[in-house]
């Protein structure tokens, strides 16, 4: 059974993520900054009336700041009852992946990528990470409440 | 004299309840008159219609609104006679009710304004008041032969509807029964006493009366409750539900066909039973009347419940921080933190609860739609079906109020504009009735999607473009952003002939706008054309200034603003990090820069920085927050942050200023007081914490 999947880059990487988990995609103009929320929350965005927050995928993945483009993309994706942004460079692709050729990610890239990475499919002369969303996304809520 | 001011103290009850009673007269009203045209007796909304406008008139006599008293009079006295006919009306007593029914809001609405209730209609009082003669006219001659066991019934303890009711379940096939039930202590103490018994037997049956029993009729004990039911559920499974013997069954169809109508028996219904009396019959009367269990309770109640709860979430903020302050102290602190996080759960429980209390039915809001629907078909002559499906929906009463002029604006629409005359429908291959469907289901994550069809002509995208004076839109968004330009909507003779548009602009803005929702469209030509409207199911609706501060918009609820303060004359002491003093009323408040609290980039260039600013309590204590510019009160609707990603003091929320882009609503005490103790505990952990 090949999985719907959709494609992103970051930083001249491809990543992806099953397109299940996915609500839309959306360009982005910007956000509004929440002072206080941990530094990889790029902000708030209204997504067709609600308003989610966007997680800033390079600085999440520890990478240099890159810039807003016209490219750029707010992938909407859904995490049990939370509905969460992540900002990529660009997302124009949606691949079907065959299990076969998804393999665990070398122990060099789980290291480096803090769990965010969790499979590796080949696809073609391609190499796309497979990414853990919701560990990307997270919960950690910085300086609020103590409760962390 | 009507309406005096003698009873304005009780005038807010009166409102309250005339208009609830209004509106299930209506909805009752409706049933009647579809039984009506079907020439079937509805005895269940006549009697519900009875009661309802027997109550109105009490209740108005109460507060001396005669011109009601005298309507309500009229139509209960028909309605009276109709329900002793076994809930039959002549076609012709439809209208006068109507009519009757909607003059009585009309006044009620009046006494709502603070004006005085008009005199009724003479005219309209003389055709009520014509309606009894009728009704009894219209009445069948003779009872049907009974086939009720008249002794085991009660028959003459039975209102005629009931037999009817009885007698029409019999004839369709349904076992009339009799259930007895024996109250006791030990019963009791399993649960089962008469009310929990009404409940399980409801699942199984329709509970036609229940009579409480006393003596010889009770079967020995002290006293007993026969419950008269229809059903279909076998002797033993009904048994069951009451908790076994001594319960009994016993049938209600008599043996033959029994010759003496039970009129006959006397004025004394129990004859047959000597010694046996029926309590009195009020009695079983506990059921509630509409919806099990309801209470009215005034909105500002909960809202000042939330209050609290507010003022609960900030205090536990204070509290953790103060358990943090132990933790790093070196205290044991492990049982402290558990307590403070179970206590973190109950109380977004609490809040999730509050909220619910604050959510109506979707199906009880769109009440008034089917009476709209039949004042349009009769207003445009058009065949019409409205079908509600919204099943068990619920919505904030706050975007319940706010959203139902939209849906009925839309609703309008459908019937006034897309759905063609019965003969261009023929002609179109069409049946002659438009059907205008309303569906609703509730999405996950806060949302409610309703869905408007109608499968009218469909919008014609060149007559909305010709009427715009705008190029022909090429898609369904393209053409709902005409249809919804404000000017649009006064060109009614342009709209006729697209289909749509009347007042497209003020739903798109209660939707978008002020509920901070979604509008779609989908049309198609000479097929229909369905909306789609996606509302949040809570709002929280405040008045809020709007400033700029470091280049952006913030909100904050205007209640917590005690004053609004020109920034001038600031003294800066040395090593206070930057938060200086102004003079107010002869103290020094101290000032601090919100730019500097949002971490924003400060722009040295931007002219007029800091040049106002807003005066909160933090702690208890005047502060001053500078900002760059007031850009006025307005009242938006907040909606809280619920991710755990943006969920951070001081900051209360977002708003949508209309700009598409989120708007933060700050809570400045919360924001200051957090940053404070950010920086208080940053500097003495020697590195920042973030």
């Amino acid at each position: 059974m090949n999985v719907l999947h959709v494609l992103f880059k970051v930083d001249g990487t491809e990543y992806a993520m099953p397109a299940a988990d996915v609500v839309q995609m959306e360009s982005f103009t910007g956000a509004t900054p929440v002072p206080g929320a941990p530094s990889h929350v790029a902000g708030l965005v209204q997504v067709r009336g609600r308003v989610i927050p966007v997680v800033d995928a390079r600085v999440r993945f520890g990478l240099p700041a890159g810039t807003q483009s016209l490219d750029s993309r707010v992938v909407v994706g859904q995490l049990g009852e939370r509905t969460v942004g992540l900002l990529v460079d660009s997302a124009r692709e949606v691949l079907k992946l065959d299990p076969r050729t998804i393999q665990p990610p070398p122990p060099m890239v789980v290291e480096g990528a803090k769990g965010f990475v969790k499979a590796v499919a080949q696809v073609g002369p391609r190499l796309v990470m497979l990414i853990d969303f919701p560990r990307v996304v997270g919960e950690e809520a910085a300086d609020v409440d103590g409760q962390r | 004299m009507t309406g005096n001011g003698e009873f304005a103290e009780f005038l807010p009850a009166y409102l309250a309840e005339a208009d609830e009673l209004l509106a299930s007269a209506q909805k009752d009203l409706l049933a009647v008159e579809e039984a009506v045209r079907k020439g079937q007796a509805q005895p269940r909304a006549v009697r519900e219609l009875f009661r309802a406008l027997h109550t109105l008139k009490g209740l108005s006599a109460m507060v001396d609104v005669e011109p009601v008293v005298s309507l309500a009079h009229w139509m209960e006295a028909s309605l009276r006679l109709a329900d002793q006919a076994g809930g039959r009306l002549p076609e012709s007593s439809v209208e006068p009710l109507v009519e009757g029914l909607r003059a009585i809001e009309l006044r009620v609405r009046q006494l709502g304004a603070g004006k005085l209730a008009s005199p009724a209609p003479a005219n309209l009082l003389e055709r009520l008041e014509a309606l009894g003669p009728q009704v009894r006219d219209a009445a069948p001659r003779r009872a049907r032969p009974v086939t009720l066991d008249a002794e085991a019934a009660f028959a003459s303890r039975l209102a005629p509807s009931e037999r009817e009711q009885l007698e029409g379940g019999l004839a369709g096939g349904q076992r009339a029964l009799r259930l007895d039930f024996v109250p006791s202590s030990e019963r009791a103490a399993k649960g089962l006493n008469i009310n929990t018994v009404r409940e399980r037997v409801a699942k199984l049956a329709d509970i036609v009366k229940v009579l409480p029993l006393s003596g010889a009729a009770a079967g020995g004990a002290s006293l007993a409750f026969a419950l008269l039911l229809l059903t279909r559920a076998e002797d033993a499974v009904l048994l069951d539900a009451v908790g076994g013997a001594p319960a009994t069954v016993r049938s209600l169809e008599a043996p033959a066909p029994a010759e003496a109508p039970p009129a006959d028996l006397g004025p004394d219904g129990a004859a047959g039973l000597p010694g046996a009396a029926v309590l009195d019959e009020e009695l079983d009367e506990p059921e509630v009347r509409r919806g099990g269990g309801l209470l009215r309770v005034e909105v500002s109640r909960l809202d000042e419940a939330m209050e609290w709860l507010a003022a609960l979430v900030v205090n536990r903020s204070r509290l953790t921080r103060a358990v943090a302050a132990l933790t790093q102290a070196g205290a044991p602190t492990r049982e402290l933190t558990a307590i403070l996080q179970e206590n973190g759960r109950q109380l977004r429980d609490l809040r999730s609860a509050i909220l619910r209390l604050r959510m109506v039915r979707v199906g009880d809001v769109l009440e008034r739609l089917p009476l709209l629907v039949r004042g349009l078909r009769r207003a445009t002559g058009k065949a019409v079906r409205l079908e509600l499906d919204v099943g068990d929906a619920e919505l904030d009463k706050a975007v319940a109020d706010r959203l139902l002029p939209a849906l009925v604006h839309l609703v309008r629409n459908a019937v006034d504009h897309a759905l063609e005359s019965p003969e261009e429908r023929q002609a179109a291959n069409k049946p002659a009735e438009g059907r205008v469907r309303l569906t609703c289901h509730a999405r996950a994550s806060g949302q409610l999607e309703l869905t408007l069809r109608d499968d009218g002509r469909g919008v014609d995208a060149k007559a909305v473009a010709k009427a715009a004076g705008a190029p022909v839109p090429d898609s369904p968004d393209a053409l709902l952003d005409l249809l919804c330009r404000p000017g649009l909507s006064t060109r009614q003779e342009a709209t006729r002939t697209s289909g749509r548009g009347m007042g497209m602009d003020i739903v798109r803005r209660i939707v978008v706008e002020q509920l901070g929702g979604e509008l779609r469209m989908d049309t198609r030509k000479g097929v229909g054309t369905t909306f789609t409207v996606c509302v949040p199911l809570t709002v929280t609706l405040m008045d809020a200034i709007v400033f700029e501060c470091a280049g952006r918009r913030y909100a904050v609820a205007v209640g917590t603003v005690e004053e609004l303060i020109d920034v001038a004359g600031v003294v800066r002491p040395a090593g206070a990090d930057g938060v200086g003093l102004v003079e107010r009323r002869g103290a020094a408040v101290p000032l601090v820069s919100l730019a500097r609290l949002l971490d924003a980039p400060v722009d040295a260039r931007a002219a007029g920085q800091d040049a106002k600013a807003l005066i909160v309590r933090q702690r208890g204590e005047p502060v001053a927050f500078a900002v760059d510019r007031l850009v006025g009160q307005q009242e938006i609707v907040l909606r809280p942050l619920e991710d755990p990603l943006v969920r951070v003091p001081g900051v209360a929320g977002a708003t949508d200023l209309g700009d598409g882009q989120p708007t933060l609503v700050l809570d400045l005490g919360a924001l200051g007081a957090a940053r404070a103790g950010r920086r208080k505990r940053a500097s003495r952990a020697g590195e920042r914490v973030s």
